[in-house]
């Protein structure tokens, strides 16, 4: 839609010169003046709200109950929200590093019983965990990228694929080792329903749905606006150009990896006050985040938080429209759809 | 595809972090140690997901069934063979189907005499299908799918009341329970895990609610793998004015839902599971609290009023540091049906053990109208739920009379 099309000879897999990586955003290196790409992202943005506001109209013409619809658009938000947070990591390794990170939902199972053991061990509040989970994860991704995956840049995409399955392996028997296979649970003080619209929403789920926003902006300032952000860019457009121009590529790599784990430490603490916290609790996570990740395009933070939100929704509305289907059936539907249409995902520039 | 080499290490950790040292010696038995060494040691196969999404209640099983390995070889072994001792070879499913039916595969080639497992229905289905073709028995301890006995097996045998069963009398006991309040049922919606499980939890449900007089409706499934909160469903069957709501599910779901019902407050008379995975355990109330309260559950139970079983808990606290679930109990029965079958066999091999089994009369510790005996088909012919409720933090017995520790409470508002 924007840029020219690089006719790309390369493989995907090779990350090498005139390979057909582009940058995130828009950047001076994207072919074609930033203002036209910018108008197309608000047109695209535009076109995703219509569909969404068709799609409501949809639904309360057919469920003909508004309370119902009201709750059901609510839920989507929120656990869209959900959804963004935990996508905003994975999209940073799989849209920027192109590591196919099967390991992020047990990162964020990491920093769930983090959670659990500072509330059980301190009897602080929840999300005090972030002081701890943050950096903690951040250090881990970064030695998990720095000691295991390095090797595994620019290697064909199954060895990644491989690598973190065994991760993820790792992680989820270390956890049943150390905490046992009881389900743990964290409260949230005060966590009680909030009425919106005469639909009703926890004060748990407002706060995730809050920080899911807060962090793409947070990201998306980082990227666009600081140092290591556009080197990270740079990085993800073509690693070996941005090495001639004396960027430490390795050192952007194990900062990407790390960020994108923290930001999964980040989303434990959110999402630990929401579900039953076992060691296989982060597998749950998981497909819709890869899902999320391609839907909004590679390595966008907001179009991981736009995706998210319409996976959410789609979700709940589609089990209301297709009564006994799973919901999933809907979400899949949606996702083959847009991939159709647009192959790059919402926000992804063609490739 | 290769064992990832993680798990192998990993998991024979995990079970020694769990203990799984012999218990001391239980009820009578002064100096155990070892019993009649004279016979020879036969294997038993326990197939359980002792990783994975159910990990806490195959661990639990499997500790059930190497607890009734122990106090059957400290009380001496297998009498008519000379007191052989008897041999637990666990065996991890991981949930998965296909490693199920490998593992079931390698046990028996390894000369396990019989087989107890497997809690899923799609793993314990492979299993029994193993076991036919090897003719060897296999003990269903928990799975409950209708279709897996319907195959015209010999060699498989279930202790759980099957799902027609399980739904039957979760409506029947509404039913009586309601009426008996002077508030009869009259709308009951219902949600269910899209599975084989909870479906066919849901139509036998659905029969026989519908022959006691009762509307059922919206029935509203979903998917338990992908599932993250109920609101929109619980505010539909706010919407469609139902006073009772059914739930077949699993533990992180029915938390959910307990969740969702304390937020949305769609006052109905009563949550009513139907071998509901949440709502009888007793980490259950701990989790969601006074959102809990009240909540019945229609299932399977070990038999608190039964000193044998009471005796178990305690042992099994003690082992384990744990409190015993009922899948674990359950584990244990199946392993003492195996034991005696060998005893009135006095001969090891699978086929005498196999026709011993399905002589079988043997009193059971969970609560159910009945020794244990094996129909044609080999499903336990006298088993049956009893009907269970949160009260003031605890999952406490209530229905039938001659299992209730105290009167169900109806009709009990959740949150109230």
């Amino acid at each position: 839609m924007t840029g020219g099309t690089t006719a790309s000879g390369a493989p995907a897999t090779s990350r090498g010169a005139g390979s057909a990586g582009e940058p995130a955003d828009d950047t001076p290196v994207a072919a074609g003046p930033p203002r036209r790409s910018r108008a197309a992202a608000w047109r695209r943005v535009a076109i995703v709200l219509a569909v969404a506001v068709l799609a409501l109209g949809l639904a309360y013409w057919r469920a003909g109950n508004e309370v119902v619809v009201t709750q059901a658009v609510l839920t989507g938000l929120m656990i869209g929200g959900v959804y963004g947070l935990v996508a905003m990591g994975l999209t940073l390794i799989f849209g920027v590093l192109d590591i196919v990170n099967f390991a992020h939902g047990a990162f964020l199972a990491i920093a769930l019983y983090t959670t659990v053991e500072m509330v059980g061990r301190f009897d602080v509040h929840p999300y005090l965990a972030l002081l701890v989970s943050v950096p903690l994860m951040f250090l881990l991704g970064a030695a998990v990228q720095r000691f295991v995956l390095a090797g595994a840049i620019g290697r064909p995409l199954e060895n990644q694929l491989l690598i973190t399955l065994g991760i993820a392996l790792l992680i989820d028997n270390g956890l049943l080792l150390f905490f046992g296979p009881n389900p743990r649970s964290v409260r949230l003080p005060g966590d009680s329903g909030v009425q919106v619209l005469g639909a009703v929403v926890t004060v748990s789920r407002l706060l995730a749905f809050a920080v899911a926003l807060v962090l793409a902006a947070l990201l998306y300032l980082l990227l666009q606006r600081t140092r290591l952000g556009t080197a990270i860019r740079a990085v993800a457009a073509n690693d070996t150009g941005a090495q001639m121009v004396g960027i430490d590529t390795r050192r952007i790599y194990t900062v990407t990896f790390a960020l994108g784990t923290a930001c999964a430490g980040a989303a434990g603490v959110l999402v630990a006050p929401l579900v039953t916290i076992e060691p296989t609790t982060g597998e749950l996570f998981n497909i819709i985040a890869f899902v999320v990740v391609v839907l909004g395009g590679m390595g966008n933070v907001v179009g991981a938080l736009v995706g998210g939100l319409l996976i959410g929704l789609t979700e709940q509305l589609g089990a209301l429209y297709l009564p006994g289907q799973s919901p999933l059936l809907s979400v899949f539907i949606v996702f083959v759809l847009v991939l159709f249409l647009r192959p790059q995902g919402l926000f992804g520039r063609s490739a | 595809m290769r064992k990832p080499w993680i798990m192998a290490v990993a998991l024979p950790l995990a079970l020694t972090a769990c203990g799984g040292s012999a218990p001391p010696g239980t009820e009578g038995t002064g100096q155990g140690g070892g019993g009649g060494g004279a016979g020879e040691t036969i294997t038993i196969g326990s197939l359980h997901p002792l990783s994975g999404a159910a990990a806490a209640d195959g661990q639990q099983m499997d500790n059930g069934a190497q607890l009734a390995v122990d106090a059957i070889n400290e009380a001496g072994g297998i009498e008519s063979l000379g007191g052989a001792q008897l041999e637990l070879a666990s065996a991890d499913t991981q949930g998965a189907p296909e490693v199920g039916q490998s593992e079931a595969q390698r046990l028996i080639q390894e000369g396990a005499v019989a087989l107890v497992g497997t809690y899923q229905s799609a793993v314990s289905q492979n299993v029994a299908a193993v076991a036919e073709r090897n003719s060897v028995p296999f003990v269903i301890d928990v799975s409950s799918a209708d279709q897996i006995l319907q195959q015209g097996y010999r060699f498989t045998f279930r202790l759980q009341p099957s799902a027609a069963v399980l739904g039957q009398r979760g409506a029947q006991y509404l039913a009586e329970v309601s009426e008996n309040a002077g508030q009869p049922a009259q709308r009951v919606a219902v949600l269910h895990e899209q599975g084989p499980f909870g479906t066919a939890i849901t139509a036998s449900f659905t029969e026989e609610a519908q022959s006691a007089g009762m509307e059922v409706g919206p029935v509203i499934s979903y998917d338990p793998a992908s599932v993250s909160d109920f609101t929109t469903q619980i505010t539909t069957i706010r919407e469609a004015g139902a006073d009772v709501l059914m739930v077949a599910g699993y533990y992180r779901d029915g938390v959910l839902v307990a969740n969702a019902v304390d937020t949305v407050q769609p006052g109905l008379d009563a949550v009513w599971g139907v071998a509901n995975g949440a709502f009888d355990t007793p980490q259950f109330p701990g989790e969601v609290g006074e959102a809990g309260e009240g909540f019945f559950d229609a299932n399977y139970r070990l038999d608190t009023t039964n000193p044998e079983t009471q005796a178990l808990a305690e042992l099994y606290q003690q082992t384990y540091g744990d409190e015993i679930r009922t899948a674990a109990v359950l584990s244990y029965d199946a392993v003492r049906v195996i034991a005696d079958a060998l005893e009135r066999a006095g001969d090891a091999s699978p086929q005498a053990v196999r026709d011993a089994i399905a002589e079988t009369e043997l009193e059971s510790l969970i609560a159910q109208e009945g020794p244990i005996s094996f129909d044609e088909n080999g499903e336990n012919a006298n088993a049956a739920p009893i009907l269970m409720q949160v009260l003031e933090g605890a999952v406490r017995q209530v229905y039938p009379e001659e299992y209730a520790e105290t009167e169900p409470v109806y009709p009990a508002t959740p949150g109230l």
